[in-house]
């Protein structure tokens, strides 16, 4: 395939060492977590030498379960990520539709209005965000967590790239068949351009199932509370250490997204590299 | 803020839907893990049979500077919880927000509970005692020295004194090269423990107009102390990590021998007499012109009803649970669980003629050296200062070793601009 | 082409641009107006001109982080994009095991930040990690890797090169695969090695790849909150206080939502400022691409 695949012995030796450290460090991480989860305190205590458990147990497992209501946790992010995933493609479609595809006065400011909104990422909303859903009552709210976001700036840009290449004439013919522009909207022009859709989506719902920032920054007590913020809380203050409790907070967190990305794996490496 | 209020008014008809329920039950916010979890969460249980028409539901808030941080953003949010603990600092300054219910207008609280008056509002801060109560004692301590029983009977010498004998002992129990070395000395570099160096060294925080001075010559000596310690000495290692990290990571090393003493509060003699398999001999903390520590841990408070846009019950609720909190016997069985200080007079009292403090000499300490509080300022700027102005600063005098005098010297101008 | 009516467009544009102007541009005001305030969320604001500017400019607090956060910032890009692109074309390869390897890289840019933060401080807790007992065991002097002000921006800086270099390799790899195979032939009929088909082949050709993985990398690095507020909480000394911390801290430690929202000002600015240096990489590289 690339330029270096025809190399002699010394290339190859050269990538089997490079093969081990890429192992030792991006696979050695999460084995470790996973051990880890697997130990007892006593050993977590005695800060062991030896790799392995030497009785594994679950203990920390249900430990977590325990202190942490996992189930309704999970329950709340699954909610929120699905849900911004969801209202992205719906508000997607129909502004990508108009941008790409209808003539109206107006439209390339809209086109630039969207682009902006690139500029200005959540890390920089936050703060006056807070301060006005505050005293409406909004802040720790699931509307406050799924509303920001259901307009993503760089997925409807995505979507109007898509639709620019479908032909005008499959909107023409729908429209001759009288069919509504919602209904073409969503029935003809959709699945047509499906790839982007479901790259978005993946991407969208991976990343906001992970987010740690807007979740802390809009929610104050447990009702809305996300998993990662509760992960994150395992680490309590007063007691010694407990990683083994933290690791197995780890693998929980992480188990749902790492089995989206093994099924999904090619959808959301097209979405990151797509650009 | 009006187009504010305007947008507000309009999205909060629409969507916010006002008051609160209590499907979950009456929100009851805490901080701290380990022990402390344990020990509230075994009382709020016990509260929840005795008085099944207060069903309170405890969520956990991260340590005390996450808590409070949530708790502010919550009253603005109008999302307050109906009871939570907060670090006594901040006191002065939610007064002064008038964000708080004063407990003394509430009949369910009103009533003499006998606390430990250093332990209360008025006894740890100073200035009028006329104010309104706002908050009642929950898991109050004093900073005490923990000492590894084996060193002290290898060295053959007490525990330290005064300065002079700490840096005895510190160097005498310091052993082994760089690298692996078991130091003799250990303490968070926190304001808790500056504050209680610069009661020691004579000074105090405010003048008498009440305007911080930051213990003026004895702010920068506690530095020195330090930088001593840590750098001429090379007796004492500071603990890593930020807030209660570092405490938590002093406690670790204290555990595996790697320090012969460590300051720290009281409320971890459990955790680590339970966990250190050496004695421990816990001690007060040493004099240098005088002996004198600060009070730290929690207050309860009662938020504003309209903070929480709580149902009318809630604050009946709170207040019900304080009154529960206050008894000698539940007040006792958080204390003993921990190794905080009882806060009843009676509960004291019962420790002692039950002979628990004479088992437990480690339990003792804290309260005997009630005598040596040095009460907080009541003003309103005590926290930022604590949190804003003084803390980092600390860090980066002892650690990187920056000159004590220009330190108090710079923190002292930033105090000056104002807020 | 022309709408069936008038005000479709419009109609379909409305939610979006209602969600834009309610929670992208109307927030941005709020800030640029509470800049100028004196306010702590529970007392009445005060009108303070323009003395959170100055204060934050003064107090050297400005300074300080937008120092910390380009070292950071180009610690991160450099790492990762040097990292990305080497990986990339090793394991540019068929077969399952390089398939494996390129999906472990690649999944710690998935995995939760709050997950791979937690996993990190424990390996390199200081005393019980697995990296400090390993050079322990070894006799290689060891560090408080993120207690230490002189080591802890750059533990984090390493903890954020292994999550996002996926990221680079995936992008890198998806510009070797452009690269039309005949250079390569024709380069390796003039008899040149695989460093001198490096030189002249891939990299002029994966250079706009280049130009964008680094500026997209830098603003990303820019945007690094998780990983200060779970592994240091902008510690110890402030050496881990990078910009959007910085901002959390001031409004929701300290209460000040005037100084938060003037260094949210400021943040603006510089994004801008590197939006500006990605579009000019990307747009670069777009020429390049087409004059080749």
């Amino acid at each position: 395939m690339s330029d270096l695949s025809r190399t002699g012995p010394v290339g190859r030796s050269l990538r089997g060492a490079v093969l081990a450290i890429v192992a030792l460090l991006w696979v050695g991480p999460y084995l470790w977590m996973t051990i880890t989860s697997l130990r007892t305190l006593d050993e977590i205590v005695q800060a062991p030498a030896y790799p392995l458990p030497q009785n594994p147990s679950l203990d920390a497992y249900r430990e977590v379960m325990t202190q942490v209501p996992v189930g309704r946790y999970l329950v709340n992010t699954l909610v929120m990520a699905l849900s911004i995933a969801t209202l992205q493609i719906l508000l997607a479609l129909p502004a990508g539709y108009a941008l790409a595809k209808l003539r109206f006065r107006g439209r390339g400011t809209a086109f630039l209005l969207v682009l902006a909104c690139l500029l200005i990422p959540p890390q920089v909303t936050f703060v006056p965000v807070f301060t006005m859903l505050g005293p409406v009552g909004l802040v720790n709210t699931m509307g406050a967590l799924v509303v920001p976001f259901a307009v993503s700036a760089f997925g409807t840009f995505l979507v109007r790239q898509a639709l620019l290449s479908v032909p005008d004439e499959i909107i023409e013919a729908a429209r001759l068949d009288g069919a509504s522009e919602l209904r073409i909207v969503y029935g003809i022009l959709a699945p047509l351009v499906r790839p982007t859709l479901a790259a978005m989506f993946l991407f969208s719902f991976v990343y906001h199932y992970s987010d740690y920032f807007w979740p802390l920054v809009m929610t104050t007590d447990d009702e809305n509370r996300t998993l990662p913020l509760a992960i994150a809380l395992l680490r309590e203050q007063g007691t010694g250490v407990r990683w083994h409790i933290v690791m197995a907070g780890n693998v929980i967190l992480s188990a749902p997204v790492l089995a989206v990305f093994a099924i999904a794996q090619r959808q959301i490496v097209r979405a990151v590299a797509q650009r | 803020m009006r187009r504010r209020d305007v947008l507000a008014a309009g999205a909060g008809a629409v969507l916010a839907g006002c008051g609160r329920d209590d499907a979950g039950g009456v929100p009851l916010w805490f901080s701290y893990g380990g022990k402390n979890r344990e020990a509230l969460l075994a009382l709020v249980d016990r509260f929840n049979r005795e008085e099944p028409e207060h069903r309170l539901s405890a969520v956990y808030q991260g340590d005390y500077f996450e808590l409070l941080a949530k708790l502010r953003t919550a009253i603005h949010a109008g999302r307050a919880p109906a009871v939570t603990h907060v670090v006594a600092e901040i006191l002065p300054y939610l007064a002064h927000a008038e964000v708080l219910e004063p407990l003394d207008s509430i009949a369910a609280l009103q009533k003499d509970f006998g606390f430990v008056p250093e332990l209360t509002q008025n006894g740890a801060f100073s200035g009028d005692k006329n104010r309104p109560v706002y908050a009642l004692p929950f898991n109050r301590s004093t900073p005490i020295a923990y000492l590894n029983g084996s060193i002290l009977k290898e060295l053959g010498l007490a525990p330290p004194t005064t300065w002079d004998e700490l840096e005895t002992f510190a160097l005498a129990a310091t052993k082994g090269k760089e690298g692996e070395r078991r130091y003799g000395f250990s303490c968070p570099i926190d304001w808790w423990f500056w504050v209680a160096l610069v009661a020691q060294a004579g000074g105090e925080l405010v003048d008498a107009d009440n305007r911080f001075i930051l213990g003026a010559d004895a702010g920068v000596e506690a530095l020195q102390f330090l930088q001593r310690l840590v750098h001429e000495l090379e007796v004492m290692r500071p603990p890593s990590g930020r807030d209660y990290n570092a405490w938590q990571v002093q406690n670790q090393e204290f555990i595996a021998g790697r320090v012969a003493m460590i300051w720290n509060s009281t409320a971890f003699v459990r955790y680590l007499e339970d966990n250190a398999k050496f004695p421990v001999v816990c001690a007060p903390l040493p004099k240098r012109d005088r002996f004198g520590v600060p009070t730290g841990g929690t207050m309860f408070v009662l938020p504003k009803a309209k903070t929480g846009r709580m149902p009318a019950h809630w604050q009946e609720a709170g207040a019900r649970f304080l009154a529960f909190m206050a008894r000698p016997d539940t007040s006792n069985e958080f204390a003993t669980k921990t190794g905080y200080i009882p806060v009843t007079r009676a509960g004291v009292e019962l420790l002692e003629t039950s002979g628990y403090y004479e088992k437990k000499p480690n339990d003792r300490v804290a309260v005997e050296q009630l005598r040596h509080v040095k009460p907080w300022p009541w003003n309103k700027e005590l926290f930022r200062v604590q949190r804003e102005v003084v803390q980092s600063r600390l860090e980066a005098c002892v650690l990187s070793r920056e000159d004590p005098m220009a330190t108090i010297q710079a923190a002292q101008h930033v105090i000056a601009e104002g807020p | 082409m022309r709408p069936r009516h008038p005000l479709h467009p419009y109609w379909m544009l409305a939610p979006t641009l209602l969600v834009i102007g309610l929670f992208f541009l109307y927030p941005l005001c709020v800030a640029a107006k509470d800049s100028f305030y004196r306010w702590d969320l529970l007392t009445e604001p005060e009108y303070a001109g323009f003395e959170n500017y100055t204060r934050l400019a003064r107090s050297g607090e400005l300074v300080g982080v937008v120092g910390r956060t380009v070292t950071f910032g180009l610690v991160v890009v450099g790492a990762s994009t040097a990292l990305g692109l080497a990986l990339a074309i090793l394991l540019n390869r068929r077969g399952r095991v390089y398939a494996f390897f390129r999906s472990a890289i690649f999944s710690a840019y998935v995995v939760s930040w709050v997950a791979v933060a937690l996993l990190w401080m424990w390996i390199l807790d200081a005393d019980a990690g697995v990296v400090s007992r390993a050079f322990r065991a070894v006799g290689i002097p060891t560090m408080n890797w993120l207690g230490d002000p002189r080591s802890a921006l750059y533990a984090i800086a390493f903890v954020t090169v292994w999550k996002i270099t996926g990221y680079a390799m995936v992008v890198y790899l998806a510009g070797l695969q452009a690269i039309p195979p005949t250079l390569f032939e024709a380069a390796a009929l003039d008899g040149a090695g695989p460093m001198r088909r490096f030189i002249h082949v891939t990299w002029p050709s994966l250079r706009p790849t280049t130009a964008f993985v680094a500026s997209t990398g830098l603003i990303m690095s820019f945007q690094a909150f998780d990983v200060v507020r779970v592994m240091t909480q902008g510690g110890p000394v402030r050496s881990t206080t990078l910009f959007v911390y910085a901002i959390y801290e001031e409004i929701f430690v300290n209460l000040r939502v005037g100084r938060a929202s003037a260094l949210v000002m400021v943040f603006f600015v510089i994004l801008i400022l590197l939006t500006v240096l990605n579009l000019w990489a990307f747009r670069a590289g777009r020429r390049m691409k087409e004059a080749t």
